[in-house]
């Protein structure tokens, strides 16, 4: 009987996703340091070279890396696709967004055009080759639920991103920065955030929430139309930002409304869930949630401040995303050692809660969590932006502290061969 | 009419209650939660068996497939019965920290492992079993635990 042979059936080599996983936070510590050695001044405005890049190291060098990462092991679970050769695809993808990522964050900063030129080969051949194969895997998908809708809406609006993201460098390339730029790089952001991430997160929390929590499943209205709600809510934003500039409040307003009521929606269920434990992760939930409404309230009321506020409204959705995405890598990257030493054989593995030291997971929440609200009120007093950068800069170290414990367990499990127990198959056979 | 779809996703969620009262009782006492920690492992014995004995089989007879998508939720059945026999060990031993861990991995372990039979399997089998849909529904519920 080929043991190993059904679990690396179902689930792809561990190697996949946690290759993106281990290098994640590390572009947070980057972040972190970026924003220590910067002036408040020059972050304040959202087209700075400054903010652009640190924007960029967190949103592709830590989101998008854990996104796309954690797609080649939730899409078989959720939906039952399988990425084409898996092992290649995210190796090679993976060196190249690296190779991508640094060389653009440095080429920005530097105004080095060959860095630039690697940064978008890189980048452009690394995100379209994963988002390719992530598109082909949705296609075999026979059972198309509200999860599998989310997850194939966020993945159009991300070509789309990547897309507009090409052409963006291309203008420091070409030292071409027109007025046309300013209106890519404002759809760009806008579609990242909402089209991409916001969507991404909805189709999977339906699934996630009521499962994980045994919190109230979400209703058909929910499930059916929120994604659609908002999808067209920005295509709406598009053509208002387009050709009808005065009017783009309205576009903001729709997306925003549905946006806050899923925030507000995922406080109740989880108020509602029936599972008593109260861990980080769930704090992770909460905080996501009242960032995410705070940060679409001020979004629109940003319009009437002529958007003095976008980098606070940047904080606090990013600081919904970075929670979500935070709180889900806590639960799977145990889980997966878990899995994949236990259909391996080692029954002597410990538990998911023993491979994370409790209380470094909640000083790395405490800590991220003050980093972001010491960064919103450095608006006002910028001596705080030092403190909360460091302390942004610690969370981060923490957490890669406590991805990479789990992973020391599974390699020291393969390494040592603790107990090799082959009864729990046998007994399977003999119940066959 | 149930379909096995209905009627096996409705026996998962009605175990995930049993699951959540016995952490919410673990929460309190560990031995108060021994009880409804065996109750809790009996009903997943029994929805096992109704998959293994009953539609599982019924599905590799149909299709031909026994190293398929059976295989693998028979194996993460095994490794879940393991799971719970630990737990009960962590009751006797009035373990609280090994007995939430265990919870804790088994809930992930168990909640994977629906998706993965509501999104796949059972609409697979609704779909080649549809004409014997009622008779194995009736099988399942009238089966008596080995």
């Amino acid at each position: 009987m080929e043991l190993t042979g059904l679990s690396t059936d179902q689930a792809p080599p561990i190697s996949a996703p946690v290759r993106f996983f281990l290098t994640a936070p590390l572009f947070g510590v980057l972040a972190g340091l970026l924003i220590f050695f910067t002036d408040a001044s020059t972050l304040m405005n959202r087209y700075s070279i400054e903010s652009i890049v640190i924007t960029h190291a967190i949103t592709i060098g830590f989101l998008s890396f854990i996104m796309l990462g954690s797609m080649t092991q939730m899409l078989p679970v959720l939906a039952g696709a399988k990425m084409p050769k898996v092992g290649l695809v995210t190796k090679y993808s993976y060196i190249l967004m690296v190779v991508g990522v640094i060389s653009m964050l440095a080429g920005l900063l530097t105004s080095n055009t060959t860095l630039n030129i690697i940064a978008f080969i890189g980048l452009g051949s690394g995100f379209l080759i994963m988002l390719s194969a992530t598109a082909l895997s949705l296609k075999t998908v026979s059972n198309f639920n509200a999860t599998v809708k989310g997850i194939s809406t966020s993945i159009v609006f991300a070509f789309f991103i990547v897309l507009m993201g090409l052409y963006l460098l291309y203008s420091y390339i070409s030292n071409d920065i027109n007025s046309t730029h300013i209106i890519v790089a404002n759809v760009h952001s806008v579609w990242a955030v909402f089209g991409f991430a916001v969507i991404l997160i909805i189709g999977v929390t339906f699934q996630v929430l009521p499962m994980f929590y045994v919190a109230p499943k979400f209703k058909a209205f929910c499930k059916k139309r929120v994604v659609w709600l908002i999808s067209t809510g920005l295509i709406i934003w598009l053509l208002l930002s387009a050709f009808y500039e005065e009017y783009t409040l309205f576009g903001k307003l729709w997306i925003a409304m549905f946006v806050w009521a899923f925030a507000t929606t995922v406080w109740l269920k989880l108020s509602k869930r029936r599972r008593p434990i109260s861990d980080v992760t769930v704090w992770y939930w909460r905080s996501a949630s009242i960032f995410l409404t705070l940060g679409s309230f001020l979004w629109i009321f940003d319009e009437y401040f002529k958007h003095e506020y976008i980098v606070m409204v940047a904080i606090l959705i990013g600081g919904f995303i970075l929670s979500i995405i935070i709180g889900m890598l806590y639960k799977i990257v145990p889980f997966l050692v878990w899995f994949h030493l236990n259909a391996m054989g080692y029954m002597s593995i410990p538990t998911i809660n023993e491979m994370i030291n409790k209380r470094v997971a909640q000083a790395q929440f405490i800590l991220f969590i003050a980093s972001l609200i010491g960064f919103i009120f450095s608006f006002y007093m910028p001596d705080l932006l030092k403190v909360s950068a460091l302390s942004f800069t610690i969370s981060m170290i923490l957490l890669e502290y406590n991805v990479i414990a789990p992973v020391l367990v599974y390699l020291k499990t393969k390494k040592t061969k603790p107990d090799f127990d082959m009864s729990m198959f046998e007994a399977q056979k003999e119940l066959r | 009419m149930n379909t096995i779809k209905e009627f096996l996703s409705t026996d998962h969620s009605r175990c995930d209650e049993i699951f959540a009262v016995m952490e919410e009782k673990a929460g309190d006492s560990l031995a108060d939660a021994k009880v409804v920690c065996q109750e809790f492992k009996d009903e997943m014995e029994r929805h096992f068996q109704m998959e293994e004995r009953v539609m599982f089989l019924e599905f590799e007879t149909k299709t031909g497939m026994t190293q398929g998508p059976t295989a693998m939720m028979r194996q993460e059945h095994a490794q879940m019965r393991t799971l719970m026999q630990q737990m009960i060990e962590a009751i006797d031993a009035n373990n609280k920290d090994k007995f939430f861990g265990l919870s804790e991995t088994l809930m992930i372990l168990l909640q994977q492992h629906n998706m993965k039979e509501e999104q796949m399997l059972y609409p697979m089998a609704q779909q080649h079993l549809a004409a014997d849909s009622e008779r194995i529904v009736s099988m399942m519920e009238s089966l008596i635990v080995e």
